[in-house]
């Protein structure tokens, strides 16, 4: 699936070996110095948490946390919002992950909270916005003080406007106009009772970064972000996967193509995108040409409106 | 979309250039921001579903919020991402709304180079608009090179005299605040001459405004500043410490002699990791983990610094006043500095600057939101008394309030007084 890119020059050295500093793009040098020293402000929180779905900016983001503890290990809890809607692979791919790592990976299920009745689905049935409840109540039981998330500026726009220490009050609501100027290196980690921080590691990096990335690190992901068959019916101009949760509706005609997803969220508002690309250059490639936007190409949740992601940031979303 | 330029966006293999981009709101600075993700080929088809046929509307793509739909100007800083073959850019938008003066601070303070926009048919016998007076102070304040798009162009009919004019007067305005090398573009964003590719004036051999932005100078000027290193945290294993940070100013390998806080402790380098593998040298901007020959006695909030590092309780410094609740005497504050927070009080402001006609207000007992002011401050606990100027990492702090834990005011260190 990945294929090793980097040559000799580019092994490891030992302190005396090699006069030069190890040669890497030189943006990607940045991105990852700039991420590591934010990771690191968070070494003296108590209870930090990294949200871990097992996407693939999540599997970044993990591999950094990594990198930046080396030898420690991260001082994170993993957490994941499960709307019970997710691809089995990727269920797989985050435990397998988490016990890599050695770090403890706590689940909470959107499930639970439709049955306490703190959450009521709509008529689309989607559980994407309904994960804010569920992190909210999680944030809660365990008193977390720092939520690490994966999401970066280059997503969407009221993402475009986020901090990279993004201060949430005790209702765990984003006020975009009263955010705390950010500046320097210089964060505010200063949080009252019941407050906590939501902290963008990836807040620079765009999706191409990300791909660039899994390239030279060879991060490894879960296998549908590569090219693979799969049944799907054509509507809208989206590719609906068909699985036992979203079934073909009668009359519609599904067809096997080769697809891959560029986001992997929930199973009923992610779609596929026809491609071949089997590796993570071939996927890096197609991403440089790419005419349509990661979450424009494959996510319904944010085309309902243009203020989508906004709402759901101001109610807690990531 | 036959707009772009580039057939290919860049690989991974480009440096990065970050600026932020000031304006007045009918200058045109969110129009040239879609024009730059437009003819760089950034833009995704989705994204620009909003424009339609009138390249006009290529400013909704970067008004970002309800709220500032709803009022038709930006609110805050948002930030934009593009690449052409030759880089990948980094636009920290700053609103031009007077009120939001903080937000252009926050935008400068993590940005390599300020693009002003300004509105040629506006500017009447050079006479520059307030506004613009004041994003060029801010900018000086900040220590950022200065580009000056002088924007619509074509409403002026590509009139070389009056852009000559616009040159001159900023050229006058730029001695005034002591910024040096401001290079003037005209360019016409609506229509796309001279911001990624040529067109309009076939007087003007200067470069594209892209190609400007390109050439600016980015944080490598840091390399030459002796050493800071601001620790993060200290991590253990079974047999040794590392103590991790980012390199604000300087370079670093194993066996330099370095001191340690404001007694100067010396110490040895023994390694220096980045990302968990040795090197043999780390420069300004990475992240790294070293150890030292013999243990230490180093925490969060203390610096690696090159020999003939200068501490010091007492500072005179600018400040820019970020916070509604206003700044009164006697008020303790958190600063930090690097990786150090300890307590401060503003004892005096010497004045506070007006910047647009850049005099100096004496006197005043209280600062407001927005105002920028010479002040003496007083900490705690020794500082590092880097100036500004000369070691932009270190010279830099964050004031924030203990009380509300608000960021209230962005410092420059401009002298130690010892």
């Amino acid at each position: 699936m990945r294929l090793a890119y980097k040559s000799d020059d580019d092994a490891p050295v030992s302190g005396e070996a090699s006069p030069a500093p190890v040669r890497v793009s030189a943006r990607l040098e940045r991105l990852e110095a700039e991420s590591v020293y934010i990771l690191r402000e968070l070494a003296s929180f108590a209870r930090p948490a990294l949200l871990f779905s097992g996407g693939k900016d999540s599997a970044v983001l993990l591999h950094l946390a990594i990198k930046a503890f080396a030898p420690q290990k991260a001082p994170f809890k993993l957490l994941h919002i499960d709307t019970g809607h997710n691809f089995p692979e990727v269920l797989a791919f985050r435990d397998t992950r988490a016990r890599q790592a050695g770090l403890q990976l706590i689940v909470r299920d959107v499930e639970d909270s439709i049955r306490r009745g703190s959450v009521r689905i709509g008529p689309d049935g989607s559980r994407n916005a309904a994960q804010a409840v569920t992190l909210l109540e999680a944030q809660q039981e365990f008193e977390f003080d720092a939520l690490i998330g994966g999401a970066r500026r280059d997503e969407e726009r009221a993402r475009a406007k986020e901090r990279v220490f993004s201060h949430r009050d005790a209702f765990g609501a984003w006020r975009p106009r009263a955010q705390r100027p950010e500046l320097w290196g210089l964060f505010n980690r200063h949080i009252g009772v019941g407050e906590h921080m939501r902290v963008f590691p990836l807040s620079n990096w765009t999706e191409a970064d990300v791909w660039a990335y899994i390239i030279q690190e060879q991060i490894e992901l879960p296998s549908l972000y590569y090219a693979h068959e799969r049944e799907v019916v054509r509507r809208d101009g989206f590719l609906f996967p068909v699985t036992s949760l979203t079934p073909a509706e009668v009359g519609a005609t599904s067809e096997r193509i080769v697809v891959r997803f560029r986001t992997v969220g929930d199973i009923t508002c992610t779609c596929p995108v026809e491609s071949e690309a089997g590796s993570a250059e071939q996927v890096l490639a197609e991403t440089l040409i790419a005419t349509v936007s990661e979450r424009g190409a494959t996510r319904m949740d944010d085309r309902a409106n243009s203020a989508a992601m906004e709402r759901r940031k101001v109610e807690g979303y990531f | 979309m036959d707009g772009a330029i580039f057939p290919l966006r860049a690989s991974a293999e480009t440096r990065q250039v970050r600026f932020m981009t000031a304006g007045s709101v009918d200058d045109g600075k969110s129009t040239l921001i879609g024009r730059l993700l437009l003819d760089s080929g950034v833009l995704m088809r989705d994204q620009a579903a909003s424009i339609g046929d009138d390249e006009e509307d290529l400013a909704a793509l970067t008004d970002g919020l309800e709220a500032e739909r709803a009022q038709g100007i930006t609110i805050d800083v948002a930030y934009r991402y593009f690449e052409t073959p030759r880089a990948s850019f980094i636009i920290a938008d700053a609103p031009g709304h007077e009120q939001y003066t903080r937000n252009m601070v926050t935008a400068a303070s993590v940005s390599d180079v300020a693009v002003i926009v300004i509105d040629a048919s506006r500017v009447d016998g050079g006479a520059l608009k307030r506004q613009t007076r004041r994003h060029a102070a801010i900018a000086a304040l900040m220590g950022l090179d200065v580009i000056v798009a002088v924007n619509k162009m074509d409403l002026i009919g590509w009139s070389q005299e009056r852009f000559a004019d616009i040159e001159t007067a900023f050229a006058d305005l730029a001695g005034a605040l002591k910024l040096s090398g401001v290079v003037c573009v005209p360019v016409s964003a609506r229509r796309g001459d001279n911001v990624v590719r040529r067109g309009g004036a076939d007087w003007w051999r200067g470069p594209t405004l892209i190609e400007v932005i390109e050439q600016s100078r980015g944080p490598a000027t840091r390399h030459d500043a002796p050493l800071r290193l601001p620790i993060q945290a200290v991590l253990r294993d079974v047999t040794s410490r590392f103590y991790v940070g980012r390199i604000e100013t300087g370079s670093l390998r194993p066996g330099d002699s370095v001191v340690l806080g404001p007694h100067a402790y010396p110490a040895t380098i023994a390694s220096v990791r980045i990302g968990g593998r040795a090197v043999a040298r780390a420069e300004a901007g990475a992240s790294v983990a070293i150890e030292f020959e013999d243990e230490r006695d180093v925490t969060r909030g203390d610096v690696v610094a090159a020999a003939g590092a200068r501490y010091a309780r007492s500072v005179v410094a600018d400040v820019c006043w970020l916070d509604e609740t206003a700044w009164s005497k006697g008020r303790r504050y958190i600063l930090r500095q690097g990786t150090l927070e300890t307590q401060a009080l503003i004892e005096d402001v010497a004045f506070v600057h007006d910047i647009e006609d850049f005099s100096r207000r004496e006197g005043a007992s209280s600062l407001l939101l927005n105002d920028i002011a010479s002040v003496r401050l007083a900490t705690r606990d020794p500082i590092l008394a880097d100036t500004f100027a000369q070691s932009p990492g270190t010279g830099a702090f964050a004031l924030f309030d203990p009380q509300t834990n608000q960021t209230c005011a962005a410092g420059m260190i401009r002298e130690a007084i010892t």
